[in-house]
């Protein structure tokens, strides 16, 4: 390993992962720990514990089975609805959420859990299917002679069972960390607050950071402990792993139940992707408005629940839609392209360095659990935390510029591409970085010239993923001023402030920019990423 | 003169329990050293400690006359010891051509550019691979992939060339007539070679001597008459 690489890729997490937290923790007063055991602060946890416990089973119920018939059966359209189903996990969940105000009376816990589940159920359906992949053909086969169908999935089963569960720990993670959903929901009928939006209060109302920051420490310890599992069952993931004789099975005949199956594969995509950008079609298409009645109490404070749409759809409406979003949203709209491109861009390079160092350093795996502590921290804190940093008078120029959005980016989802470039060096074999070794190269070209090209896909694909995640980043921006310039944070405000076609054509406009590196990956990308050691 | 490899008490653990020796083992310059045994003995462990790859956990180990590590302290580490080595599975860098492959090793052994090119070609009709610039090691045949092995293992002209078990997934006829090559190469540049294999009929035609391992120890020493060979 390079040391001056590594120092300065350390250097670099410190600033834009860890410096927030301290920052944040530098903040808190001892008379704040007084609100810790009162019982609103109960109240809040067993919300959003319901909350995460209820998205994660539902993500899980869906994901699972949908993991298992797109990578192991006969089921048709299988190569289609595998990346289809990654569409919900793109799709910024306020999205999901306008769509269900509109079409469900539905409202407050179930509700939040519908629309959270939904989005995160491809989470579990991809570690699910990855991991029924990396099954050889030898063990299913064997399986098949000596239970049938049955047999199969008894062997199969416990060697899936730490994906699945990985999954289920990041589907909670997600869902807790959502600011917008609960907040959209609570803006449209019935109230129901959690640990993300009495943070946002908390620190916007109350001025007060301490409190902030401690009202979200129950938060913090039950995200934390469900992280370092989910590190852990990700590299047990391997369980599954197979070796250089690797041949994929013949996929398992569905027989009568293949027509269920495809329909409960399309059914779950078309829910949880389909409906909401169809909504969004729908909507701007139709220029006419009128005011929703909202089917519960509208709390105080919150926005009003928009106009909903009258009238009849058209192309030349819809067309209109495009050229108004673009004229107010242009300006937002090249910021976000800009912020997220960089963000991949300087997260990537640092992710292969921190990404090698889990995978060959002795005590990576502990190395992973610090390097995820951003995502222990809920997402409005760390925006917090960034502004404790850089609101001063040695960070004011800083603090107003487009940078400490990016900064803030990278620091949230260095992760990603973190776990991608580890589980794509887990794959490769220690020996091509020998043969370079006593071939005399130094360390950092041998990281730069053996390793980086080996794991390109992998690299592509985190630059995707922090590109996508930092489009729709809002929960730890929301705060930041410099935030307030990028294309979500305006459909953000406009979706409660008088909702319209426009917005609805800027949905749009975000959800094409969020498809994108997806769609390019699929037709150009001809090899595999590795997600798990 | 001093030996090519030189280890004096040296051994390597792995979580506390002794892997490898300790080992006192002298291999004289030019001289082809056939390491013999069954898995797991140490064998690749001894190759590995010799090429800077294991940490030593006691002992001195020298190349040359120079110690490159002392008890557990490596003082000349593995792209500094100017050893070739030819993996058991190729460890070929699937993205880089034949080409490529050679001229990084060069350029990184200090060889200037406008030598390269003419230093890539001479290494590829060495291991009989001219016109094969472009290939890249996943349309090789194993034998091939093997001899682009060897030519990248001899670019850094290295004075030690350490084999590990690179010949196991060839038939019989590549294997001989790779180990022809390599021995024919071995000569003409006075190479010392360490040959780590499990076959005993393997490279029996070339070896000066035999070492047998066992636990991690040396169980016998042969020199190619059947006399003992040098251990210390």
């Amino acid at each position: 390993m390079s040391r001056p690489l590594v120092v300065c890729a350390l250097a670099l997490y410190a600033l834009a992962g860890f410096a927030p937290i301290v920052a944040m923790a530098l903040r808190v007063d001892a008379s704040d720990f007084e609100m810790l055991l009162d019982e609103r602060t109960l109240g809040l946890l067993q919300r959003t514990l319901l909350l995460g416990g209820g998205a994660s089973a539902l993500a899980v119920l869906l994901g699972a089975p949908f993991g298992f018939l797109v990578a192991r059966t006969d089921l048709p359209g299988r190569a289609l609805l595998r990346p289809l189903s990654l569409v919900a996990l793109i799709l910024p969940p306020l999205f999901v959420a306008i769509t269900w105000a509109a079409l469900s009376d539905v409202r407050g816990a179930p509700a939040a859990i519908g629309i959270l589940g939904l989005h995160t159920f491809p989470i579990v359906a991809f570690f699910t299917a990855t991991a029924f992949d990396r099954i050889d053909a030898s063990r299913q086969e064997a399986a098949l002679l000596a239970g049938g169908f049955r047999g199969v999935l008894r062997m199969e089963l416990p060697l899936v069972l730490p994906a699945i569960l990985c999954g289920a720990c990041l589907s909670f993670l997600f869902a807790i960390n959502d600011f917008a959903t609960p907040d959209y929901i609570s803006s449209v009928g019935q109230k129901f607050n959690v640990y993300a939006d009495e943070v946002f209060a908390n620190y916007q109302v109350q001025e007060s950071t301490g409190r902030a920051v401690v009202s979200s420490l129950p938060l913090v310890a039950l995200t934390l402990l469900l992280l370092v599992p989910a590190l852990w069952l990700r590299r047990r993931g391997a369980l599954a792993t197979v070796g250089g004789s690797f041949r994929r099975p013949a996929p398992l005949r569905l027989g009568a139940a293949r027509p269920l199956a495809f329909l409960f594969c399309l059914g779950v995509v078309l829910v949880a992707s389909g409906l909401p950008i169809g909504r969004l079609v729908y909507e701007a298409g139709i220029a006419g408005r009128a005011p929703v009645v909202a089917t519960g109490d509208i709390p105080m404070g919150t926005a009003s629940p928009g106009l909903a749409p009258v009238g009849e759809w058209s192309f030349t409406g819809f067309r209109t839609a495009f050229g108004v979003a673009l004229e107010r949203a242009r300006t937002d709209l090249g910021n976000s392209l800009v912020y997220s491109a960089c963000a991949g861009l300087i997260a990537v390079p640092v992710a292969l360095v921190l990404g090698h160092l889990c995978e060959r350093a002795r005590r990576g795996p502990w190395l992973e659990v610090l390097f995820a502590l951003p995502m222990a921290v809920p997402a409005i804190l760390f925006g917090i935390g960034e502004i404790s940093v850089w609101n001063n008078a040695w960070g004011a120029d800083f603090y107003n510029s487009g940078g400490l959005v990016v900064l803030l980016e990278v620091g949230r989802f260095l992760i990603f591409p973190l776990l991608l470039c580890s589980g794509a060096v887990a794959s490769l074999s220690p020996r091509l970085e020998e043969a370079a070794l006593v071939a005399g190269v130094p360390a950092w070209r041998r990281l730069t010239s053996v390793v980086g090209p080996a794991v390109l896909p992998s690299l592509l694909a985190g630059w995707a993923l922090v590109f996508v995640l930092a489009m729709r980043e809002l929960d730890a921006a929301i705060l930041v001023p410099s935030a307030n310039r990028t294309i979500i944070f305006r459909v953000f405000n406009q979706i409660h402030f008088g909702r319209d076609d426009a917005v609805a054509a800027m949905c749009l406009l975000v959800v094409f920019f969020l498809v994108l590196p997806g769609l390019l990956w699929s037709l150009f990308a001809r090899r595999r990423v590795e997600v798990m050691p | 003169m001093s030996a090519a490899v030189e280890l004096r008490g040296a051994s390597v653990a792995a979580g506390g329990t002794k892997i490898l020796g300790p080992l006192d083992l002298q291999v004289a310059r030019g001289e082809h050293l056939v390491v013999l045994g069954p898995s797991g003995c140490g064998k690749t462990t001894l190759l590995r400690l010799v090429a800077g790859l294991a940490r030593p956990a006691a002992g001195t180990v020298a190349l040359e006359g120079q110690a490159v590590s002392e008890g557990k302290r490596i003082t000349v580490p593995a792209n500094r010891r100017g050893v070739g080595m030819l993996f058991q599975d190729g460890a070929l860098w699937p993205h880089m051509s034949c080409s490529k492959t050679l001229d990084f090793v060069l350029r990184h052994a200090g060889v200037a550019a406008a030598q390269r090119k003419s230093r890539v070609g001479e290494l590829l009709e060495l291991v009989e691979l001219g016109g094969y610039e472009r290939r890249k090691p996943g349309t090789l045949s194993g034998g091939e992939a093997q001899r682009l092995s060897l030519a990248r293992a001899l670019a850094g002209e290295p004075r030690l060339l350490l084999l590990d078990e690179p010949l196991g997934p060839l038939d019989a006829e590549l294997r001989a007539s790779l180990l022809e090559r390599i021995d024919r190469i071995q000569r003409a540049r006075d190479l010392t070679l360490i040959h780590v294999t499990h076959d005993p009929a393997e490279s029996q035609a070339y070896t000066d001597r035999t070492l047998t391992m066992k636990d991690g120890q040396i169980a016998s020493d042969q020199g190619r008459s059947g006399r003992a060979g040098g251990t210390a």
